[in-house]
């Protein structure tokens, strides 16, 4: 009986799946080439170029990874310092502007949403010039800072709504145990925010380690650069190494695979809510 | 709201002082956003009146700017390489999602629609930088996919040097990434469609409506609002990223492929006319600003319907 049901609908889902499978191949084509290529030498590449060929060369992943690992720290540590600016900064601030009212709240909230509309290219070059003059050129505090601010604006606001869903009565309870302001913000607040804290998390993520262009105009030294920037830089370096090149490839999309693997649903919350900010 | 109980009577002044701690609360993030969000967009309108070297050369020029835009040669090609390249890229990034949605949306197996979600979403873990670089290969002259993928099906005369010709380049840089999904636009569109009541579609079925009765009579006019969104998203993404641009061509051969945000990029770290590309910058954000407007009135006005 289940049997039959579960092939009735394999019989319906049949054309919709060829479909996608056609689908899914011409996407996953050329990063299967990729891979297959970072095995390669060059003589195998030029000989033959569609099919994997025996041996094996693994000597391509460490000659890459010499390279790689420098720019996917610098960019952990980047994008790591920023992520946990914006989550504290934002869930203090989300949770002023939720729960509170004070004089001129409502400006200076307009005061970050505002800023939702204003692209970075519009503010791209008079920025540069005023992070050359902080002295901040070529220190990571020229990405950081800029990506706090940035990240700022969207994280804020998505904490507020957050907050402000909670139910009123959880912070009750804890007022009437006597709890500070302080108390209830780090013990119950927080706790409840984790999910909207991970989404923040992510959506910061994934734009910081993409982020190429701000790091293009701030950071001229090579063992300061991200890994977006770096890889541009990897790239001219190898240009015709290509099963180098293609497994330095490999080797930086890795993290950003480990996060997904492990963190799914956030990773896509993440994208979506990054979206509001275009 | 604790505060509450005791504001709406007492003087401003008094209120402000209740709020001291709230105030000092907010001082990190007020003061980051004014120096380096507000100051900055504001400098941007302001140095666009001024011919700006970015340091000690700075003077007083009006207009200059914008009618300088208006004679440029090059930001005439980069505007209307930017109208095509949008209107290209608003369509692809539109239908293909969709077209995978609905395909996903119309699996009866529950696992498996989860699955093919996040089989197209994977892609997203490479960097994006490695799109590009991957699809320069792709289009490389010499060794790239594309051309060997010709020779191989016998086309060897088709073979081209798709960056390097002015009259493919465009062409070659709107299909970049053809046919990865656009994650968020893929995202939100199924989202749209996966709020269809499983009813209707079942009780179209029962009037005997096929795929393409459903598609074009339930699905597409129940995810209007999903489509236009996703359609804005692209086209602002589109008018103000150029990493594609200059990664893939830097705007050439010539400047066949320039793009304005490319052209602002040149003029300031290049030229260092920062005035110049300041206008540029203001120019592209009133675009965006209205773009923005005007798509928000269409879609509310299609809610309403």
């Amino acid at each position: 009986m289940i049997n039959r049901k579960r092939l009735r609908i394999a019989n319906h889902d049949l054309p919709f799946q060829l479909a996608l499978v056609a689908f899914g191949i011409v996407t996953f084509f050329p990063l299967a080439l990729v891979v297959i290529t970072s095995f390669k030498s060059n003589t195998q590449f030029y000989h033959n170029f569609w099919l994997p060929e025996l041996p094996l060369h693994l000597g391509n992943y460490s000659s890459a990874f010499r390279i790689i690992w420098r720019y996917i720290v610098n960019s952990v540590l980047y994008s790591g310092s920023t992520i946990c600016l914006i989550a504290i900064i934002a869930s203090v601030a989300g949770y002023v502007f939720a729960r509170f009212r004070f004089p001129f709240k409502t400006a200076l909230f307009l005061g970050f949403i505002t800023l939702i509309m204003v692209p970075g290219v519009l503010t791209l070059a008079p920025r540069f010039v005023l992070v050359r003059d902080l002295g901040l050129v070529n220190t990571p505090g020229a990405l950081i800072s800029v990506w706090v601010s940035g990240g700022l604006v969207l994280s804020t606001w998505l904490m507020r709504s957050y907050f402000e869903s909670l139910p009123r009565e959880l912070f009750d309870a804890a007022y009437v145990d006597g709890a500070a302001e302080w108390q209830v913000f780090i013990y119950v607040s927080v706790p409840l925010a984790r999910p909207m804290i991970a989404t923040v998390a992510m959506t910061t993520l994934i734009s910081t380690w993409n982020d190429l262009i701000w790091p293009l105009v701030t950071i001229t030294d090579k063992d300061k650069m991200p890994l977006a920037m770096g890889l541009m830089q990897f790239s001219s370096d190898f240009e015709t190494d290509w099963g180098t090149l293609f497994a330095g490839y490999v080797i930086s999309s890795i993290p950003l695979l480990c996060v997904f693997a492990v963190a799914m649903r956030q990773f896509i919350s993440g994208l979506t809510s990054g979206s509001i900010k275009a | 709201m604790r505060v509450s109980k005791r504001d709406g009577h007492s003087p401003l002044l008094i209120r402000m002082w209740w709020a001291k701690w709230l105030y000092l609360a907010l001082l990190v993030p007020v003061a980051m956003l004014l120096i380096f969000e507000w100051l900055p967009a504001f400098s941007a309108l302001y140095n666009s009146l001024y011919i700006w070297n970015g340091g000690k050369v700075h003077f007083y020029v009006g207009l200059e700017h914008y009618e300088r835009m208006l004679s440029d040669r090059t930001f005439r090609v980069a505007i209307t390489n930017l109208v095509g390249f949008v209107f290209f890229r608003v369509i692809m990034q539109t239908v293909l999602p969709f077209f995978a949605a609905e395909m996903i949306i119309n699996l009866r197996s529950a696992r498996w629609s989860y699955w093919w979600k996040i089989i197209f979403v994977f892609p997203m873990v490479v960097p994006t930088i490695l799109n590009y670089l991957i699809w320069r290969f792709i289009y490389n002259p010499q060794v790239g996919l594309l051309n060997e993928a010709l020779t191989l099906i016998g086309l060897e005369q088709y073979t081209h040097a798709w960056l390097g010709d002015p009259l493919t380049v465009m062409w070659a840089l709107a299909f970049v990434r053809f046919p990865w999904l656009p994650t968020l636009q893929f995202l939100i569109i199924l989202g749209g469609l996966q709020t269809i009541p499983q009813e209707v579609h079942e009780s179209a079925a029962i009037d005997g409506a096929g795929f393409w009765r459903r598609l074009f009579y339930i699905d597409i006019p129940m995810t209007k609002r999903q489509i236009t969104l996703a359609m804005i998203l692209t086209m602002l993404f589109m008018t103000q990223r150029f990493d594609l641009f200059l990664v893939m061509t830097d705007g050439g051969p010539g400047y066949s492929s320039m793009v304005p945000a490319l052209q602002l990029y040149q003029s300031a770290f290049h030229f260092l006319e920062f005035g110049y590309a300041s206008a540029i910058g203001v120019v592209l954000f009133v675009a965006m600003l209205a773009l923005t407007i005007i798509n928000l009135r269409v879609s509310a006005g299609a809610a309403n319907d």
